[in-house]
């Protein structure tokens, strides 16, 4: 039995007579739906910008700021796992860890985001398995400066939630957390190099070293 | 039968004519006032229709449109005549000069000329040639001399090709369009464009002819809509093709006429097919309904005049922003397989109706 190649079913032929009706009618049906645009002003999709500030919505999976969500009590869920920076792929996440003083465990120190580098590819979000990150639509980042788009984006340094939430005593839990700003990474703001947080693009495996409390010290102003 | 009315045209030429014995300047203040206003009509038509089409195109398209110059962008049109006005003229190197120059010009020419013939209501008619469909078909053609020339003198490929597309276009669609013309002229009786409009008080044309003249009102309507080259018969200037086709080399000012030449001519053409086919400024009048019928007179007849030609207008862009445009051999199927047959047995249709005198609401 010899191959046979597949081939595409023939369309049945339109006769003229028909074809002239059906142009006719699939016409009609295209200005159908123009029309119903035309008088539906509430298809519209354009954004009145700058005046509809205040009642602008952006979409829910906007990816435009990545951002660590602090829940009631002020705590993040983020651990310092790092596997986050690890999946980052030009490394525009930095996570520098400390080691507790008391419990001897791994906590977050700095989380540094530079979003000047970002790709917003969404990779941390998915990857982070205590689903500490979230992206979100906050689009208004323009600065003057681009060191301005280094964010640290943890409040606190200290354990996560759900190992602040072990710790009875209010005052002990104080003592677990050093509070944290916006810019108060690893980046000195007053024009100096950036320090701490690497260039872009992937070391090689071998140099793959992560930054460290203690390799920080000397550089922080 | 409902002769109540009786519409006295008296064109501004009649005007001019009648001063003269009594006052050269007075005859004279006439022939200006027809010559400034359809100058004036015409700046302003372009830049009101040019509003009037980003609009709608955007909200055919789920988008708002101008919305910043003025109130809702109804300042838009004029801030960008403004800006065409300063913007640098470029003529290419290798261009024909003087030919480069006039094209524009000679595009402006065929609709200006047309605009002094279109009776816009029995007062505002700034010349009532007796010939005039002839006059309109004639003076239209024009038109497609400044796009050959365009297209020549530019020294660029894709002008030549858009210029040579649209010379082959609308020579085909003016036969068809001719033809359509003609039905009217047959059961009308006159090329007289206020004769063809008074002949309307009965009923218009589009319905008096037992679906004569809604063949020819369609045929006319695809035709009218190729011969001014828009989409879906744009392949003169079909961007994805040819850039902009025979405007690619022009700029600012020059730019801007061709534009307003554009525009100026779907007006035209909206107003002749309303003028012919849909009574013109002839009130809507329903056989005897007497009280129906006064209720429709106390419209004004330019009003009726802008209406009608809105509609088509509007029609002409609605369209625009549904259809895909034509390639050049659907384009040519179109005109000599379809149109022009289908508009030579409605031609004979329609002397066969006149002859017989079997149209609805005889005289």
């Amino acid at each position: 039995m010899t191959m046979q190649t597949p081939t595409k079913p023939a369309k049945k032929p339109v006769g003229p007579i028909r074809g002239f009706f059906k142009g006719i009618s699939s016409l009609l049906k295209g200005m159908g739906v123009t029309f119903k645009y035309f008088v539906h002003p509430s298809t519209v999709v354009t954004q009145q910008y700058p005046e509809n500030r205040e009642t602008l919505k952006m979409p829910d999976r906007a990816r435009i700021r990545l951002s660590m969500p602090h829940d009631e009590n002020g705590y993040h869920k983020c651990t310092g796992c790092h596997i986050c920076e690890d999946a980052c792929p030009n490394r525009s996440i930095t996570v520098v860890d400390r080691k507790n003083a008391t419990t001897k465990r791994q906590e977050i120190d700095h989380f540094i985001w530079r979003m000047d580098s970002c790709t917003f590819c969404n990779l941390c979000v998915v990857v982070c398995p205590f689903t500490a990150l979230k992206m979100h639509g906050d689009f208004e980042n323009s600065v003057y400066d681009r060191r301005l788009l280094i964010y640290n984006l943890n409040r606190y340094a200290g354990p996560a939630a759900p190992a602040l939430a072990k710790i009875e005593d209010p005052e002990e839990r104080k003592r677990n957390i050093d509070e944290r700003g916006v810019y108060s990474g690893l980046i000195p703001m007053n024009g100096s190099a950036i320090a701490g947080v690497r260039a872009c693009g992937k070391p090689p495996e071998s140099e793959k070293v992560r930054v460290t409390e203690d390799d920080i010290k000397g550089e922080s102003p | 039968m409902n002769e109540t009315t009786v519409w006295q045209v008296k064109t501004i030429a009649q005007r001019a004519q009648e001063a003269l014995p009594d006052s050269v300047w007075l005859s004279a203040g006439y022939i200006a006032l027809g010559l400034v206003g359809a100058g004036a009509f015409v700046a302003l038509l372009g830049m009101v229709l040019i509003y009037a089409e980003r609009k709608i195109a955007a909200h055919f398209q789920c988008r708002m449109g101008p919305m910043r110059v003025g109130w809702h962008g109804i300042l838009q049109s004029i801030a960008d005549t403004l800006k065409l006005l300063l913007k640098e003229d470029i003529v290419p190197e290798n261009a024909d000069k003087l030919l480069h120059l006039i094209a524009p010009f000679l595009c402006l020419l065929g609709a200006l000329l047309t605009i002094a013939v279109l009776p816009m209501s029995p007062t505002l008619q700034v010349a009532d040639v007796n010939i005039g469909v002839l006059y309109i078909s004639a003076v239209s053609g024009l038109g497609v001399l400044g796009l050959l020339v365009a297209g020549w003198s530019s020294n660029n490929k894709w002008s030549l090709i858009g210029a040579m597309r649209a010379g082959a276009q609308i020579v085909s669609y003016e036969l068809s369009a001719t033809l359509a013309l003609l039905v009217v002229v047959l059961l009308s009786g006159t090329l007289q464009l206020s004769k063809i409009v008074e002949s309307q008080a009965q009923g218009w044309w589009i319905w008096r002819a037992h679906g004569v003249g809604i063949v020819s009102f369609i045929i006319f309507l695809i035709a009218s809509v190729a011969e001014i080259n828009r989409t879906p018969f744009d392949i003169a200037e079909g961007e994805s093709e040819l850039t902009a086709g025979f405007h690619t080399e022009y700029s600012g000012m020059r730019f801007a006429f061709f534009f307003l030449a554009e525009f100026i001519n779907m007006f035209i053409v909206s107003a002749v097919c309303s003028t012919l086919f849909l009574g013109g400024w002839m009130p809507f009048h329903i056989g005897n309904l007497a009280g129906f019928n006064g209720i429709m007179d106390l419209i004004p007849p330019g009003l009726w005049f802008a209406g009608k030609t809105s509609f088509i207008i509007f029609l002409i862009m609605w369209f625009r922003w549904t259809f895909p445009r034509l390639r050049v051999d659907q384009l040519m199927k179109l005109e000599w397989k379809l149109l022009l047959p289908i508009g030579f047995v409605n031609l004979f249709a329609a002397a066969v109706i006149v002859l017989y005198n079997l149209y609805f609401f005889p005289k």
